[in-house]
């Protein structure tokens, strides 16, 4: 099975991730007081399985914040962290690592690093588009990914994930942001930056 | 993911590993020692007609008999076991609404139609599991994230537990 996608709409897809995952960079900094870098972003169109086999080792313990978004577009923001890096990031803000507090924190890192991701997206594409409270959850990697992607993309074939990564200056945390379009989202967001299919 | 193994060697060791929403589908003939398992990830094959046989509840079955007959296994004696389901998020986007329960109902109707007898399942739930075929033995084991790996049913007549004790 190929790619529904030419080069072209995967590349202007890439740069609507940088964009918005830069914003996403940039309000975390702020959040953190320290540097945040941004790595140039994935953007994988593959099939369905392959594509949570992408994501990382599907038996991988993570965190994971996932926010709904509606509107215009349906999609999923999921931000993933290694569990080492979910604690590190509780102890910059201050609470306590795998509590209740330390859970309701990093799922409001999620809330606004996937809102300021989203209203980027928002105005570079000219779409209205809704964020929903955010779900926590630790569990298997693979278990998460494939879950949230079935159910975008359900039995269309092709699973299109946006990926970025965020590092935290010297403090050695990291976290995968990813943005999961439904199959509709996707030619939605093609045609609003004029490469859709003709 | 959407993959399909089978086995008759005793040192063999088939897995799903990361089991959400997915199910994973056993199908053995103990007697003979051959075991098959199919990763499957969404209810229905008609949408996706080329994809790997695995992938769907209503092609993975047909595709599991096919591969344990071809290992000399018998159908009338092929039993299954199930793991997975889960609905780990409350959210739904598209047409994402508790795909874990219709995935169950999926491979139960299938497995019903070849009637093949399911014999133990850890399915539903919110957590991701990993399922392990233990080929010699005839054992599945399941282990859920941080969890320990436990027995879910072992060939052997002795510890044999039928559906109704294992359901949660």
């Amino acid at each position: 099975m190929s790619t529904d996608y030419t080069d072209l709409q995967l590349d202007a897809l890439r740069e609507l991730a940088n964009i918005g995952s830069g914003t996403a960079a940039t309000a975390l900094a702020s959040m953190l007081g320290r540097e945040v870098e941004l790595a140039v972003p994935r953007a994988l169109a593959l099939p369905l399985a392959d594509a949570v086999d992408a994501v990382g080792p599907a038996d991988a313990t993570v965190s994971s914040v996932v926010l709904p978004i509606t509107g215009d577009i349906d999609a999923l923001v999921l931000l993933l962290f290694p569990p080492a890096d979910a604690a590190t990031l509780c102890g910059l803000l201050g609470v306590e690592p795998g509590s209740e507090v330390g859970d309701s924190a990093i799922g409001e890192i999620g809330n606004i690093l996937g809102t300021s991701y989203i209203n980027a997206l928002a105005s570079m594409a000219g779409l209205a588009l809704e964020p929903k409270p955010p779900h926590v959850v630790c569990d298997m990697l693979g278990a998460i990914v494939a879950s949230l992607l079935t159910g975008t993309v359900g039995d269309t074939g092709v699973a299109l994930v946006l990926d970025s990564e965020l590092d935290v200056a010297d403090a050695a945390c990291s976290l995968s942001f990813l943005l999961l379009p439904t199959t509709g989202g996707v030619a939605e967001l093609l045609g609003r930056l004029g490469v859709g299919n003709a | 993911m959407g993959e399909l193994a089978v086995s008759a060697s005793p040192e063999d060791e088939l897995m799903s590993i990361g089991l959400g929403s997915c199910i994973g589908v056993a199908v053995v003939d103990r007697a003979r020692g051959v075991a098959a398992l199919a990763h499957v990830m969404l209810p229905d094959a008609a949408a996706d007609p080329e994809a790997p046989p695995g992938k769907y509840a209503d092609r993975a079955v047909p595709a599991l008999v096919e591969q344990v007959e071809r290992l000399g296994a018998r159908r009338m004696r092929l039993e299954a076991v199930l793991v997975g389901g889960a609905q780990m998020f409350d959210v739904g986007v598209g047409s994402a609404l508790d795909i874990g329960a219709r995935n169950a109902t999926a491979v139960r109707a299938a497995l019903s139609q070849a009637r093949i007898p399911v014999r133990a399942e850890e399915v539903g739930g919110r957590r991701g599991r990993t399922m392990r075929l233990h080929v010699g033995p005839m054992t599945i084991t399941v282990k859920e994230a941080g969890g320990r790996e436990v027995e879910l049913w072992s060939g052997s007549p002795s510890t044999r537990r039928t559906p109704a004790e294992v359901m949660h």
